[in-house]
């Protein structure tokens, strides 16, 4: 095993606290970006 | 009044009969046609194949919901196409045979006005010999049966490393072909933490193995993904996932025979191997279903409607993959010779692979196949649905519902580890799918921000959160239209 994440990476990781506001945050910005609206490809680029 | 048959009740037939029956009005009929009696939250099924979650959680009948909505059931599976009809039959219709208990073996030919093709993949397990679940000590998890079985071989062998037995587990994809990395990915992150929450971790030796060129191909020919406030590229996360989880990695790798506890391959660079195990979970390649397709004449035009999956509006054109573009997937998921005929999520020919072809000094290619599971076939299907009820309403063909695979972001959230202290998640967005080159050269084709990667607790309950969501929306719950695809 190779230790590629730090210790306090792996904390921040871990926290309950800190990772219920990541949590928001994330749900947020997936929603952003999947609800974000798609469309075409062709009409643009003409 | 129109009459629209979907072909299959996974997430994008599910999808287009929800959106359907509520914006068009009874006298409309919606008829859902699938082989399959319950509804399944496919994602799920990782928690389900380590004994997590149960697979009554993740799965419910479909009758009784569209019975009380009314949507048309019939469980059947559709053998062949008629898009002009026959000397019989004036309309066009599909040749279905009946596999519930009371008609089977019956055959129906459904008349249509509208056809969605949302019938998936053939999980083509007979193409790799020996590949087989349950036998082998292989096992998938890309049906609930097949997670519940892959289960009970994980935790027989867990009960005889509690034991003192040594082990090895492969994880991966079973076929030079295969696409879903992610969900092989998924289980490998869980089985592992699995087996350290049972205290067998220090018995296994866990080995991926994949046909992906690098780590984090995942089929979309890898990403280039924000990290905190470090850029890096999707091979370098996963590479510090698994070395972090001590899970060594075989690329290149295209399995082509199975053996009790053996795994054959051929590698890129052309050596064919072999590698032990004790359990293994290895996705097999995915392929239509061999439909067959007849003019009103009875004339075979399987090649009007198939390419092996459906052929929509995509620009299938052979050409070198330096010339491949964006503007080659398709947007509206319409057939070309029959404009009454749609395919949604997995079942349309995707145009090319999104990952960079390659083969072995033997000629065998070995690359991922294109992914077009979850999200995108959720959004693929309302979109159908939409143009089918805009055209139904304004009487005249209405195609302006639009979603290209190079226009449309997908989030995949990977389950790393179940538990709501313990768990962990990657959390993964990408935008687009389908890389465009031409919009973002700096950026692998992918626009940054839009496309980045998290790691963590939070993922977990993220995935966790949309397996409930998920579950509700398509119990048709009350405002289940609110949530996205």
């Amino acid at each position: 095993m190779t230790q590629r994440i730090s210790k306090f990476k792996r904390f921040v990781m871990m926290n309950p606290i800190i990772q219920f506001f990541k949590f928001i945050f994330l749900s947020i910005k997936v929603l952003l970006i999947v609800a974000g609206g798609h469309g075409g490809t062709r009409e643009v680029h003409k | 009044m129109s009459k629209i048959v979907i072909l299959g009740a996974g997430i994008s037939g599910h999808v287009a009969a929800s959106h359907l029956r509520r914006k068009l009005d009874k006298t409309h009929e919606v008829i859902v046609v699938s082989p399959n009696s319950n509804y399944q939250w496919i994602p799920s099924n990782i928690w389900v194949g380590i004994g997590r979650m149960k697979s009554k959680e993740i799965l419910f009948p479909l009758a009784p919901l569209y019975k009380k909505k009314g949507i048309g059931f019939k469980q059947a599976k559709v053998t062949s196409f008629y898009p002009e009809g026959d000397s019989e039959t004036e309309k066009p219709f599909v040749v279905a045979e009946y596999v519930s208990a009371e008609k089977k073996g019956e055959t129906e030919r459904i008349t249509y006005d509208y056809l969605i093709n949302a019938t998936g993949p053939k999980l083509n397990f007979e193409t790799t010999e020996g590949l087989n679940p349950g036998t082998n000590k292989t096992y998938s998890v890309c049906t609930y049966t097949h997670a519940d079985h892959a289960n009970e071989g994980l935790q027989a062998l867990i009960a005889e490393m509690k034991k003192g037995k040594e082990a090895k587990i492969v994880i991966g994809t079973g076929h030079a072909k295969a696409t879903c990395q992610g969900a092989a990915f998924e289980y490998i992150l869980n089985v592992e933490q699995e087996l350290r929450r049972q205290k067998v971790r220090d018995k296994a030796k866990i080995t991926w193995i994949s046909n992906e060129y690098k780590l984090g191909d995942f089929g979309m020919d890898g990403m280039l993904l924000s990290y905190g406030s470090n850029i890096m590229k999707s091979h370098e996360m996963v590479e510090m996932v698994f070395e972090d989880r001590n899970i060594d990695w075989i690329l290149g790798a295209g399995v082509n025979k199975i053996e009790d506890g053996l795994a054959h391959y051929e590698t890129l660079t052309g050596e064919y191997k072999t590698i032990e195990y004790d359990f293994a979970m290895l996705i097999p390649s995915f392929s239509g279903h061999g439909f067959k397709a007849f003019d009103k004449n009875n004339n075979d035009i399987t090649d009007k409607l198939f390419k092996g999956f459906m052929i929509v509006d995509a620009d299938y054109a052979p050409k070198p993959y330096e010339d491949w573009t964006v503007q080659d997937w398709p947007e509206t998921y319409q057939n070309p010779n029959y404009q009454n005929i749609f395919a949604p999520g997995i079942a349309f020919a995707p145009p090319h692979s999104i990952s960079k072809p390659r083969k072995s000094p033997n000629g065998t290619e070995i690359f991922p196949a294109p992914p077009r599971t979850g999200m995108p076939s959720g959004i693929t299907a309302k979109l159908v649905a939409d143009n089918i009820i805009d055209s139904i309403k304004n009487n005249t063909e209405s195609l302006h519902h639009k979603g290209s695979m190079g226009n449309m972001g997908a989030a995949c959230i990977a389950s790393a580890g179940f538990g709501i202290t313990k768990g962990s998640g990657v959390s993964i967005t990408t935008f687009p799918i389908v890389p465009d080159y031409k919009k973002y050269p700096d950026t692998m084709g992918r626009k940054l921000g839009k496309t980045f990667g998290e790691i963590g607790l939070a993922g977990h309950w993220l995935k966790l959160m949309l397996h409930y969501a998920f579950i509700y929306k398509a119990k048709m719950r009350p405002f289940w239209y609110l949530i996205p695809e």
